[in-house]
């Protein structure tokens, strides 16, 4: 790395985002909103899964501990699964895997679970907007750690 | 893929015309992409999907003896099929290609911070680089297509597609809610562009369907469960009357569940009087010379319609779309009942007459002097009713000018909305609903006619606010799809499924509960009892994996290694990887 393009890392700090999608609903979502050129801050990554029933906690501290600076799981509505049910054991792991980063020194507010369908793009490119303006707010996860 | 056969990843990224390349850097990607670990091949080319790129695949893949290939480009829920088959026509195995989405999820959502945008598109190549090195070969398997469909409606989509099936040979189960055949069309008096009354049209269709022998037809029925994987569905069809289930094995499904037309309740004095009907009740009214007053029974003189009533409405969930049939449904009747009548007005928003003979009778209603007049879209018509009395008053756009008029009778052209049990539908089929809540399609321009259920088709007004006659042309398209996929007899299925590791299996019972399907059982041969997975009931959603505390379940193409390395090419990537080049 030469040093021009240290000294410019660090002058502009960006939100890392781990995205985990799942590929029925909200990956679609994306899609749409690409499709529709809605436009949202590119600091997410998205990662597909079938189903967001397949993110196991594992996957988001993992993110956590590399050092996403928040992470985003985004899945079908209740009832709308496309496999049923797998949301709804996403969202019983949810309230677990918040008490876990909480005690482990990460401000919950750094992880967001959200619903959006295929056909809301918007409420995808404003989930991403939320928790990417949240995090700038929380600053580098490196700080928070105990 | 054996451990000492090293990945040779071909990199190659897409510019889309304009598309992609236009916001994203994409020879600065394909030259980042070029140093990342196991990467022999990597560049940028104007269409990856094309002739060209996909020869340009192959032969990398012969010349350079690669064993994974990467394409960044387009959604792989549009492409992946596409560079899959073009891997697997070079000898390689379909699952060791992997697709980066640099259009929907990069340059069209970015498009005002191309920097940014190829940073993003850098990192999402990187991680699937890694995820490519990781990925590993998969059996490519088929079933068999038991040669029976399902069509569930019974209306003009429905009987169309019964019958093109039956036709070529192949069992029919169609079910209806209703006690009878016809779904709307046969409500209607009038149909457009032609002059026959719904009947006439679907009375004919019905009864060659009733002779054909492979037809059953189900009335007052429901499908009431839904289980299987394409070519092998359970379905049960339960009668609404004696509550009876019934149970079929069939390959394929086409729904035809059409939609209602909707009930303008709170719009323009809808409810208040008599005299204010929808265009659908309009049509259902007994044939007469005349047309009479509801309220009074005498001749109707002064005759309104009123257009786009809960449709084109933004911001109103299920109301946003243009139910695309009013219009020309609009002209047709008042031009039809003008000569009835002394005066005939139809205020508009707009008028969209756009199909195959639509505008003639458009032309032909202000040929005969109905009244058309536009009102603005955010001042919509007031209608008060006092005494029995109706007084309309709105601005004409074109007039610039306030306007009144004291009709006889109003006639609202209502939105198409799904039926009120569209949502049962789409848990019992897994099939996902666009903005307007009808089903979405797989795409919406290559694919329009099957759903991501694969084996399970839709038609007609199922799929969006439709006319007749679309319907039908949609209805002939799913019974071909369907008959494609029964006359092979043979398809191929996703290999993606659970696996369980015995020598790791705690037996906890946990997937068991996990499982959506029931797929997964307890092999009690084994000793100790394992869990163990009955791939053809596994619909791979991973479920299973990410609850399984001993971590003694694999989910092929979806295994934990391959997503925590994709975690880590993104947050910790090695140095020479983060596109600066090797220290």
């Amino acid at each position: 790395m030469t040093v021009a393009e240290t000294v410019t890392k660090q002058k502009e700090w960006e939100p890392k985002i781990m995205a985990y999608c799942c590929n029925w609903c909200s990956y679609a979502g994306a899609d749409l909103a690409g499709t529709s050129r809605i436009q949202y801050p590119t600091n997410a990554r998205i990662l597909r899964v079938n189903c967001t029933g397949r993110i196991s906690p594992e996957f988001i501290l993992a993110a956590l501990e590399m050092g996403a600076d928040g992470v985003l799981v985004s899945g079908c509505h209740p009832g709308d699964c496309h496999y049923t049910s797998g949301n709804l054991k996403a969202r019983a792991r949810w309230a677990m895997m918040e008490t876990a980063i909480e005690q482990a020194g990460v401000d919950p507010r750094r992880v967001r679970l959200q619903w959006a369908s295929a056909s809301e793009a918007q409420i995808f490119a404003d989930g991403v907007r939320t928790l990417t303006e949240q995090v700038r707010k929380l600053g580098p996860i490196a700080r928070e750690w105990k | 893929m054996t451990e000492n056969n090293e990945a040779r990843i071909g990199v190659f990224v897409c510019h889309c015309g304009h598309n992609i390349a236009g916001t994203v850097d994409v020879k600065e990607v394909a030259e980042m992409a070029s140093k990342l670990p196991g990467v022999v091949f990597s560049t940028d080319e104007m269409f990856m999907c094309s002739d060209a790129g996909q020869v340009l695949i192959r032969e990398k893949i012969k010349e350079l003896n690669l064993n994974r290939v990467v394409v960044a480009s387009c959604s792989p829920r549009m492409h992946e099929p596409t560079f899959r088959r073009v891997v697997e026509e070079a000898g390689m195995n379909r699952y060791l290609f992997d697709q980066v989405n640099l259009r929907e999820h990069v340059s069209w959502c970015h498009m005002r911070e191309p920097e940014l945008a190829t940073e993003k598109a850098k990192d999402l190549v990187r991680m699937s680089v890694a995820r490519a090195a990781k990925l590993e070969n998969l059996p490519v398997k088929r079933v068999n297509v038991l040669p029976s469909t399902l069509v569930v409606g019974g209306g003009i989509a429905g009987l169309r597609a019964t019958l093109d099936i039956a036709e070529r040979g192949f069992d029919v189960i169609l079910v209806e809610k209703n006690s009878e055949l016809g779904g709307n069309v046969g409500n209607w008096t009038h149909l457009f562009p032609s002059n026959q009354s719904g009947v006439d049209v679907i009375v004919p269709l019905i009864k060659t369907i009733k002779k054909n022998k492979r037809v059953k037809i189900l009335l007052d029925s429901k499908v009431s469960a839904f289980e299987g994987y394409i070519g092998n569905f359970n379905v049960t069809v339960k009668n609404l009357n004696t509550e009876k289930e019934e149970k079929f094995e069939v390959g394929t499904v086409v729904i035809t569940t059409g939609f209602e037309p909707f009930e303008p309740k709170g719009y323009y004095g809808y409810g208040e009087s008599p005299d204010i009907l929808t265009l659908a009740e309009l049509q259902k009214l007994p044939p007469s010379d005349t047309l009479l007053v509801p309220s009074t029974g005498k001749p109707v003189k002064k005759l309104v319609f009123i257009g786009c009533v809960g449709s084109r409405e933004p911001g109103v969930k299920g109301h946003e779309h243009c139910s695309r049939h009013c219009c020309s449904a609009t002209a047709k009747a008042a031009g039809d009942l003008r000569d009835r009548v002394d005066e005939a007005l139809v205020l508009y928003q707009d008028i969209r007459t756009y199909g195959s003979g639509h505008e003639e009778l458009h032309r032909l209603a202000r040929k005969k002097h109905v009244i058309y007049s536009k009102f603005p879209k955010d001042n919509k018509p007031k209608v008060t009713v006092k005494k029995g009395k109706i007084k309309l008053t709105w601005f004409d756009v074109l007039a610039g000018e306030n306007l009144e008029f004291e009709p006889d009778m109003v006639v609202l052209s209502t939105a198409m909305i799904p039926p009120d049990d569209v949502e049962e539908t789409s848990h019992l089929f897994s099939l996902t609903r666009s903005g307007d809540g009808f089903f979405n399609p797989e795409h919406i321009k290559l694919a329009p006619l099957t759903t991501h259920t694969a084996g399970v088709m839709i038609a007609g007004a199922a799929q969006a606010a439709k006319n007749a006659s679309e319907s039908v042309i949609d209805a002939s398209g799913a019974a071909a799809k369907a008959v494609g996929l029964m006359a092979q007899g043979e398809v191929e299925i996703e290999s993606t499924v659970a696996h369980v590791l015995p020598d790791l299996c705690s037996s906890c019972h946990t997937c068991l509960t996990a499982c959506p399907y029931g797929a997964i059982t307890m092999d009690v041969e084994h000793d100790p009892p394992v869990a163990v997975v009955t791939e053809a009931k596994c619909h791979s959603c991973g479920t299973c994996a990410a609850a399984c505390p001993s971590s003694a379940i694999v989910m092929y193409h979806s295994t934990d290694d391959q997503i925590l390395t994709m975690v880590e090419a993104f947050l910790c990537p090695a140095p020479e990887a983060e596109g600066g080049g090797s220290a």
